[in-house]
């Protein structure tokens, strides 16, 4: 675990030329009727980075992470997934989701399907994946979340961290380059979020570009390259993991992190 | 009783041809009713004003007036309704069945269209939302993932409906048409026993509604796969 978390930020160094670009926002605007949720929001996430968003709730940071795979439309700017942009139009919009997978606070499983349905659903429907091979991503990726005795239950008989577990796998499943993380462990029980961050860590640490909306500053410590601080509607602050912690620069990030590092 | 028993196994023979035409007004409306109802309640999600204004007056009219009233206007009213849709030269024979056929289907597909809108509403956003973060485009979805859910969400309300229609057929008597109750009262006032064959329809009735018990159990065994185990 340990030679993980140093590996994670140590990925990247200096000299390196710069990945592709895998994720790019530039002036980004969402209204809700006449709130402003984002305020022309600027990130650039290259390929394998992990980004850690965090900040107060209602700061934007579930509605970013939203735009990215157009669950909520923006209203001005430009956002690109893997040179794809986002045009509003249905063609570019699937493209895009091919791209991204999602985990979500409230996991989000089909109740009337079996885990290893929900993980075989997508393949087949979305990538017409034949029935056998869809079966055997979904196995692959149920062992690696460490869940795979249990493909034949359905998800009201697993606890909240099974739960998250088996909803990570089923985004992998469809193999996607990005992975999106909204509040990954905020609906879970304190003895079940370790188990959920380790799958998210091995999953760093085989190199996946992560975007991951989260309070959960001890796996933003080890695992993030960088830090993004957002606040009524705006990216305030945004720093490598070190500096973020170590050194934080506005007033605001400081108060946040006093709050929140009790 | 001082009626023979020949003529007593006459009048339970016209009540029990009179059974089949109420089972099968009732299924075939019910059916229609099911169909027309799912579809509209799916279509009227659509936030679409023009939908929405269709929609409005359709609920607004079928709720509000009786069902009797309609089956009357569409059986009285209804060959000149065709011939003004269709052209003059057009002549239906619009008959009592086809007229009970039509209101029934009309005034339950609202109310199984209004009971489809509130199980898409209890459905939670997150399984749309899980649908499209997968990229399962939404008619997929629909199929595998929305109408498996609300199958099972709507099914208390879909029963309940199945016995309001099961009970509203008999008005169809009303526009002529020899169901069970029609030939029912036929047989009372000919035999002065209105207690022998009133009592005689009312517990087919009975046994009808006891019958979609064990229908109705088994269908939400089967929809709540997944569900009901923990519950136990």
């Amino acid at each position: 675990m340990t030679s993980l978390a140093t590996e994670a930020p140590m990925a990247s160094p200096v000299a390196e030329p710069l990945r592709p670009i895998a994720v790019e926002m530039t002036g980004v605007d969402k209204w809700y009727g006449t709130f402003q949720a984002l305020k022309g929001i600027d990130l650039t996430v290259r390929k394998g980075e992990k980004i850690v968003i965090c900040g107060p709730s209602g700061s934007g940071k579930s509605t970013l992470i939203r735009c990215i795979n157009r669950l909520e439309p923006h209203d001005k700017g430009t956002i690109t997934v893997n040179g794809i942009e986002l045009d509003g139009s249905p063609g570019r919009t699937q493209d895009v989701r091919l791209e991204c997978g999602m985990v979500f606070q409230q996991f989000n499983l089909f109740p009337h399907l079996t885990i290893l349905e929900n993980c075989m659903l997508a393949p087949r429907l979305g990538r017409g994946v034949a029935k056998e091979q869809a079966e055997a991503i979904a196995r692959r990726y149920l062992e690696r979340v460490r869940i795979g005795e249990q493909a034949m239950k359905y998800p009201s008989q697993l606890s909240g961290g099974q739960q998250q577990r088996v909803a990570i796998a089923r985004a992998l499943c469809m193999e996607p380059r990005i992975m999106l993380f909204d509040e990954p462990t905020s609906a879970l029980d304190p003895e079940m979020i370790k188990e959920v961050l380790q799958v998210m860590e091995d999953l760093a640490a085989e190199g996946m570009t992560m975007i991951c909306v989260t309070h959960e500053m001890g796996f933003a410590r080890r695992v993030a390259n960088r830090c993004v601080f957002m606040d009524k509607g705006e990216i305030v602050e945004e720093a490598t993991a070190e500096d973020f912690f170590g050194n934080p620069d506005s007033d605001r990030l400081k108060q946040f992190l006093a709050q929140i590092l009790h | 009783m001082n009626i023979s028993t020949a003529d007593f196994w006459g009048y339970v023979g016209q009540m029990l041809d009179g059974a089949v035409v109420t089972i099968q007004l009732f299924m075939s409306g019910f059916t229609l009713a099911l169909v027309f109802g799912v579809a509209i309640g799916i279509i009227t999600l659509s936030r679409n004003i023009v939908i929405q204004a269709v929609w409005r007056v359709y609920a607004s009219i079928i709720m509000g007036v009786p069902s009797l009233l309609i089956i009357f206007l569409l059986y009285y009213g209804g060959s000149a309704m065709l011939r003004g849709l269709f052209g003059n030269n057009l002549y239906v024979d619009v008959t009592p069945f086809g007229a009970g056929l039509a209101a029934l289907t009309i005034v339950y597909a609202a109310y199984v269209a209004e009971l489809v809108h509130g199980a898409v509403r209890n459905l939670p956003r997150g399984q749309f939302e899980a649908c499209a973060a997968l990229a399962i485009r939404p008619v997929s979805a629909w199929r595998h993932v929305i109408m498996p859910q609300l199958a099972r969400l709507a099914l208390p309300g879909l029963v309940n409906i199945w016995l309001i229609v099961l009970k509203d057929t008999p008005l169809v008597s009303l526009a002529g048409l020899n169901d069970l109750v029609a030939n029912a009262k036929i047989a009372a006032g000919a035999t002065k026993e209105p207690f022998v064959f009133f009592i005689a329809a009312s517990l087919f009735f009975v046994v009808a509604s006891a019958l979609t018990m064990p229908l109705s159990n088994w269908l939400e065994r089967r929809f709540a796969r997944g569900l009901q185990r923990v519950k136990a």
